[in-house]
């Protein structure tokens, strides 16, 4: 069994939500956030947060970076080693939140040097992280005039400051071009390679099928399921499924002996696609030999949203279109006013 | 290094880079004509006040210059720092700031350091001028007690215009309203002070502004105990001998330190729970 750095056991944060009455118009009422979560972070890996709009992944993300306190649970360093202070929860956490935007005069390494300032970073530390984050070359530019993805990078660079052993990142691939992305996975894999282990928030789920190595489902600010891909799936009772395409005629499923009502047909301009339910291996050839045109194969396993689907018990559309608790959440937006 | 270390070493970075910021150059040339401006004005020889009055002493005449500090380097302080915790809750900085380890109350000193000295070294050298320009003008140094105080006092109170306008920037999501607060409170204590002055001696039958009546100095000196305009003048009337509100130095110093000790209080408390 792997090395757990971190594991939070009942965690629970809900947002206070203003809900004024005539007599008591300060009055505010516990509202959305997480509840009762548990989580355990291995060392050297990347957890995946997936979740729809509102689900409290960057809830989940701000506890764990000691940003805001537990209401109620408990974390631990380690298996056992409880963490008395947000504080302490904050020497050995780096947390790179979703698009910073940079802004000012101040210059890239100015910017890094005074939050490096609160972590005891030393200027050569700096220096090696701008190299590290690909930012040597506009170490003096103004924070203005950076790109969206140059932001990102300095932001994980202030998340990378005092070599933390655990580093959260929400929505980190947000505005990188796709070669700027995989120069971030790629520097992701080295850090997990030395050691440091990553939870990573995102919704751009299907990007994240290559880079992380366990998931947690996370829905209405419950984490529904844990694990690696293949665990959650196999916890879900979700099969591998079949993807066949072709041209001209499609075939009649009935005949191989599959059931009707687990095959998606679609039709269009004289091209088929079909999606199976289960993984049917020996299909291809008897298709084949009854002259079936097949153009593309593939026996895949569900993908995320198949398992978000399957762990909410909600269709595709009620899970990606129901973002009513997430207004509720204060969010950092120009439009939000006094909290 | 040490916390403390720390703070000073933050709060350097933040006044350096508050002090040579934009709206510093633009103040600028506002406290060059208030601040040695009216000193300049007010040491004139020939100089003869409402009421046929003269200044006497050096001392008087930087009391009268010091109208500078409280419609100049005061709006000064809150356009420097109106947006100090507002602007970087808005562009998500604050939450990297929040994820330090550094401990909150620590952050927010720096802040409140920061932001003060960033007014405080410009009002302070142009205090300096002023006095060398009563001086030239008068020919009269002021006494080493009265330059402490009057450092001091402006110190004071441009401490407490920081710690307010952090104080709303910190309950604010839009610069807007951060400002809106900030120019709200300075207007409230510049100006309207006086009319809540008078609606209260109004209200209390005193004869209003009558400047022989004593019930009305009386109740103004301690009215002026709640605004940070009137305890700064209160506080360089201790050395202004001729001038008696009723009002006494331990309790002048006293009103200082409760304008300073709470606000201080509030915006760390404030700071501590703060959300991103």
């Amino acid at each position: 069994m792997e090395e757990v750095v971190l594991r939070l056991e009942g965690a629970t944060y809900r947002h206070s939500v203003y809900a004024p009455l005539p007599l008591k118009p300060w009055r505010s009422i516990k509202g959305p956030g997480i509840f009762e979560a548990n989580i355990s972070l291995q060392k050297g890996t990347i957890l995946g947060l997936v979740g729809p709009n509102g689900a409290g992944k960057t809830t989940l993300l701000r506890v764990m970076a000691g940003i805001l306190p537990l209401q109620t649970g408990c974390v631990y360093s380690g298996s056992d080693d409880l963490m008395r202070t947000e504080q302490q929860l904050r020497q050995m956490v780096g947390h790179m939140p979703e698009q910073v935007r940079w802004q000012g005069r101040k210059t890239v390494r100015q910017a890094l040097l005074e939050l490096g300032e609160m972590r005891h970073a030393s200027e050569k530390r700096i220096d090696k992280l701008l190299t590290l984050v690909g930012l040597t070359t506009r170490k003096d530019s103004a924070l203005s005039e950076l790109s969206q993805g140059m932001r990102q990078r300095l932001t994980l660079g202030v998340a990378l400051l005092g070599s933390p052993k655990i580093l959260l990142l929400d929505e980190p691939l947000n505005g990188l071009d796709p070669v700027g992305a995989a120069a971030f996975v790629a520097l992701l894999k080295s850090l997990t390679e030395k050691g440091v282990s990553i939870v990573l928030s995102s919704h751009q789920v299907e990007g994240l099928i290559g880079i992380i190595d366990r998931l947690a489902l996370m829905h209405r600010g419950h984490i529904l399921a844990e694990g690696t891909l293949e665990g959650v799936a196999k916890s879900l009772k979700l099969d591998s499924k079949t993807e066949i395409k072709g041209t001209g005629s499609p075939p009649r499923f009935k005949k191989y002996g599959i059931n009707p009502s687990q095959v998606h047909l679609e039709e269009k301009n004289g091209y088929w696609n079909a999606l199976l339910e289960q993984a049917q291996p020996h299909l291809l050839t008897k298709l084949v030999n009854d002259g079936v045109e097949i153009t593309e194969w593939s026996i895949r396993q569900p993908n995320v949203v198949e398992m978000l689907c399957a762990a909410t018990g909600q269709s595709l559309e009620d899970v990606g279109l129901e973002v009513a608790s997430s207004a509720y959440v204060p969010l950092r937006t120009f439009g939000g006013e006094e909290e | 290094m040490n916390d403390f270390k720390r703070i000073v070493k933050l709060a350097k970075r933040l006044t350096f880079e508050r002090m040579f910021s934009t709206r510093m150059y633009i103040m600028l040339p506002v406290l060059l004509l208030f601040i040695p401006g009216m000193a300049w004005g007010f040491s004139d020889p020939n100089i003869v006040l409402p009421g046929g009055h003269q200044p006497e002493s050096a001392m008087e005449v930087l009391f009268y210059a010091s109208l500078g500090v409280v419609f100049g380097a005061t709006m000064c302080a809150v356009l420097l720092s109106y947006d100090g915790v507002s602007r970087e809750r808005a562009s998500g900085v604050l939450e990297l700031r929040l994820s330090q380890p550094m401990s909150r109350a620590h952050q927010s000193i720096a802040m409140i350091l920061g932001s003060w000295k960033a007014i405080l070294i410009p009002t302070w050298l142009l205090l300096l001028v002023s006095v060398l320009v009563v001086r030239y003008r008068m020919g009269e140094w002021i006494s080493l007690t009265d330059f402490l105080v009057y450092f001091s006092s402006t110190a004071l109170i441009l401490l407490w215009y920081v710690l307010f306008t952090l104080l709303a920037s910190s309950y604010t999501r839009e610069q807007g309203t951060a400002i809106s607060f900030g120019v709200g409170m300075w207007f409230l204590f510049t100006f309207l002070w006086a009319l809540i002055t008078t609606m209260v001696a109004f209200a209390s039958g005193v004869s209003i502004g009558q400047e022989n009546d004593a019930s009305w100095v009386m109740l103004e000196g301690a009215l002026d105990l709640l605004s940070p305009n009137g305890v700064y003048h209160h506080l360089l009337e201790t050395r202004l001998p001729q001038i008696d509100r009723g009002i006494s130095s331990w309790q002048s110093w006293s009103m200082g330190l409760v304008w300073t000790i709470i606000p201080s209080w509030m915006f760390i408390r404030r700071m501590e729970k703060i959300l991103p």
